[in-house]
């Protein structure tokens, strides 16, 4: 009897807090979603796609008017969208990548470039630049340097930086190539921002005469499959949607991790045997080659194609993993490497 | 005194111990434990065996390719019938049974077992129910160890025995020195101080490591990456040999302490005044923890919680008796892993992930619910 006495005191707020947080609810969905749903989806969409999706954004809502980067020509869009306007050539250069480093001095510039990261080795000239760090570069030393224009990478950047350096009003631009015809369209880009119009042009003309006159050779060849061993153990490899993916299907092979779902997948050893890749590649610097324990670790298993024909290849990393303007030098390794019988001679330089 | 625990699994054990004919006289809040008979012990052991075998040959049956179970039977029957080893001729389903499933599958088994069984010697020892080597920093020692290892190339063999497991050894062998020093520096060897400073000896080390990997050159800092976080690879049957040699000697060392572990839970006032020699008991069963841990980490990185919920399973479904809790642990702890690097190696087919994140999506959740449930102690439930 006491209980119901108090069960039914009880039930008459709590049904009125339950209908009352439905409604509550209710409106308050409508209204997220009327409010979210035109103001967030753009953004939502940039984040979520990359590639061609953002490509379509850049020119769309995201940079306001769509034909402002026609109307305008010292305005400039970078790879996430952001819009930038600079009315004269910058003369202090900061790069946060090495691959950007790479492509300003192959469009001629020295003197502009006023910092580097602590990897950019390439040209030989790059190593007397100042040093700002790579994956949290030191922003003290950025301001210092003071800089008219940084170039930094999509990937490894924190999100803060290009906030922090918006805030200080120091220009940032965002490059991320997906692909080889990407890193022609940087390379023009560049040269259009910095007045090297003519050298950029001739570069990327060169670079793309080339790319056309080594894939119409590898047209009717039989595609090898290739391992890309980013690491042995546990075996971590490069699967569709990394730019190296792309480079070894350009290159006329068939990647071993094609049906892997990440871009660098753990591969499991049952699928490397399944695949039978007949080329092991291994990615290293430049000095040192593959480790004796390495090597004797995949030479356990003898019924790979790759480790019967002693298929385990070394390949400059730099020269691939950088979108920059010796991607070619490295696609050129590669096509070497898959096929061997297109010989060295006819290769275009 | 008819409540000191029956510590009878045979008969002439219980005559030769002299604690048990000089009981203290104060009456005492001893939990009343089953009588471990020799029967019961080879039941259980039996059934955990059985149970061992059974998931062995479930998780044989799964991967990326399928092999059928007739095939399976036919490629293990020859194997064990001593027919010539993998050659170059051999089809690829029985090299990919033989060389990578089997050898993957047992690894994970003595990783799994090793864990489960230091996780009850220390939730023991430290009559703390949430001790793990992965909370008390033991692994991280040891992945300090072995990460140095791995950066400076010390990775290369020594007398073909890698010197990757003895350093990794050398790593959780200093955090336990390092934490026996400080609990010891207050009054006597405190449970709560041993926890904390574990805890905190983890984050030193886990700063270290942090520190090291990004000062390397990001290659190898990479590499280290996805091996910290816990990976089984399929290794040869010499590495699975020297890890077996590793563990076999922390083993037999555990075994010998099971009837202290059982006096320790009491109390360590209570054990030492039943005889036990409660100073050389814990440094016998750090030192075997850390060789077990050490050996473990060295081969498949930091994978956590296996220490936490092997343990706490078998106790609800056995008794707490140490003698009977340390091997069906051992084993339920193999068979833990074995499942959950099945899962781990078949969701993302033909890729895979770290099995380290089953094991805390699984270990996670219980480790919360025994920090809510505080009432639960060790042996007594």
């Amino acid at each position: 009897m006491k209980n119901r006495v108090q069960s039914s005191r009880l039930s008459k707020p709590w049904g009125f807090f339950i209908l009352s947080s439905c409604v509550r609810q209710v409106i308050c969905g409508i209204v997220a979603w009327w409010v979210i749903f035109p103001c967030g989806f753009p953004g939502v969409m940039v984040l979520a796609f990359d590639g061609e999706m953002m490509k379509r954004r850049q020119q769309g809502i995201l940079t306001g008017m769509p034909f402002m980067a026609n109307v305008a020509p010292r305005t400039f869009v970078d790879d996430l969208g952001r819009k930038l306007y600079l009315a004269n050539p910058p003369t202090r250069i900061v790069s946060l990548a090495p691959s950007v480093t790479e492509i300003l001095f192959a469009i001629g510039l020295n003197e502009e470039i006023v910092g580097v990261t602590e990897f950019c080795d390439f040209p030989p000239e790059a190593l007397a630049k100042p040093k700002v760090g790579y994956a949290t570069p030191n922003l003290e030393t950025i301001l210092g340097l003071q800089p008219q224009l940084v170039l930094a990478p999509r990937s490894f950047l924190r999100a803060d930086l290009i906030t922090k350096l918006e805030q200080l009003k120091i220009p940032i631009f965002i490059l991320e190539a997906h692909t080889v015809e990407d890193i022609l369209a940087h390379i023009q880009l560049l040269g259009r921002m910095v007045g090297h119009s003519e050298e950029a042009n001739a570069q990327a003309a060169l670079m793309r005469k080339q790319l056309a006159s080594l894939s119409s050779r590898l047209v009717d060849l039989p595609r090898p499959t290739l391992l890309y061993i980013l690491n042995s153990s546990p075996l971590i490899t490069v699967g569709p949607g990394s730019f190296i993916h792309r480079l070894i299907e350009l290159a006329g092979g068939r990647n071993a991790a094609e049906h892997a779902v990440a871009p660098y997948p753990r591969l499991t050893m049952e699928e490397v045997l399944r695949q039978n890749p007949d080329i092991l590649l291994f990615p290293v610097g430049r000095q040192e080659g593959i480790s004796q324990v390495e090597q004797d670790s995949w030479k356990r298993w003898t019924t790979l194609a790759a480790v019967q024909h002693g298929k385990l290849v070394q390949v400059d990393s730099d020269l691939l993993n950088r979108p920059g303007p010796r991607i070619l030098e490295g696609l050129k390794h590669l096509v070497k490497i898959l096929h061997p019988e297109v010989s060295q001679d006819n290769l275009p330089n | 005194m008819a409540k000191v625990p029956p510590l009878t699994i045979s008969p002439s054990t219980t005559g030769s111990t002299e604690w048990v004919h000089s009981p203290p006289t104060m009456p005492m809040p001893v939990p009343s434990l089953p009588t471990l008979t020799i029967r019961r012990w080879c039941v259980w052991v039996g059934i955990s065996i059985m149970l061992a075998v059974a998931a062995l040959w479930a998780c044989l049956g799964f991967g990326t390719e399928s092999i059928a179970v007739s095939r399976i039977w036919s490629i293990l029957l020859g194997a064990l019938m001593g027919r010539e080893p993998v050659t170059i001729g051999m089809d690829p389903a029985s090299v990919i049974l033989l060389q990578v499933r089997l050898p993957r599958l047992i690894l994970a088994f003595f990783v799994g077992g090793s864990l489960a069984m230091v996780g009850v010697a220390l939730q023991a020892l430290l009559r703390n129910p949430l001790a793990d080597p992965f909370i008390i920093g033991i692994s991280s020692g040891a992945a300090l160890g072995a990460a140095i290892a791995i950066l400076f190339g010390v990775g290369i063999s020594v007398w073909s025995v890698s010197a990757l497991p003895v350093c990794a050894f050398a790593g959780a062998l200093l955090s336990l020195l390092i934490m026996y020093r400080i609990s010891s520096a207050g009054t006597g060897f405190s449970i709560y101080t041993l926890l904390l400073a574990g805890v905190v000896l983890n984050a030193i080390f886990s700063a270290f490591i942090m520190f090291l990997t990004s000062v390397a050159d990001p290659n190898r800092a990479f590499g280290m990456y996805a091996w910290l976080m816990g990976s089984l690879t399929g290794p040869d049957f010499h590495t699975l040999g020297v890890l077996a040699l590793y563990l076999g000697v922390g083993l037999i060392v555990l075994g010998t302490q099971a009837q202290s572990l059982n006096l320790l839970t009491l109390g360590e006032e209570t054990a030492r005044s039943l005889g036990v020699e409660v100073e050389r008991v814990k440094q016998l069963v750090f030192v075997a923890s850390a060789l077990l841990t050490g050996a473990v980490v060295s081969f498949s990185g930091i994978i956590g919680f296996v220490g936490l919920i092997v343990p706490h399973a078998v106790r609800l479904v056995l008794c707490a008796d140490h003698r009977l809790l340390l091997p069906v642990a051992g084993f339920v702890g193999g068979i833990f892993l074995m499942l959950a690097d099945t899962v781990a190696r078949t969701v993302l087919s033909p890729a895979e992930f770290p099995v380290g994140v089953v094991t805390a999506l699984v270990g996670g959740p219980v480790f919360l619910f025994l920090l809510m449930n505080r009432n639960m102690r060790v042996g007594m439930r």
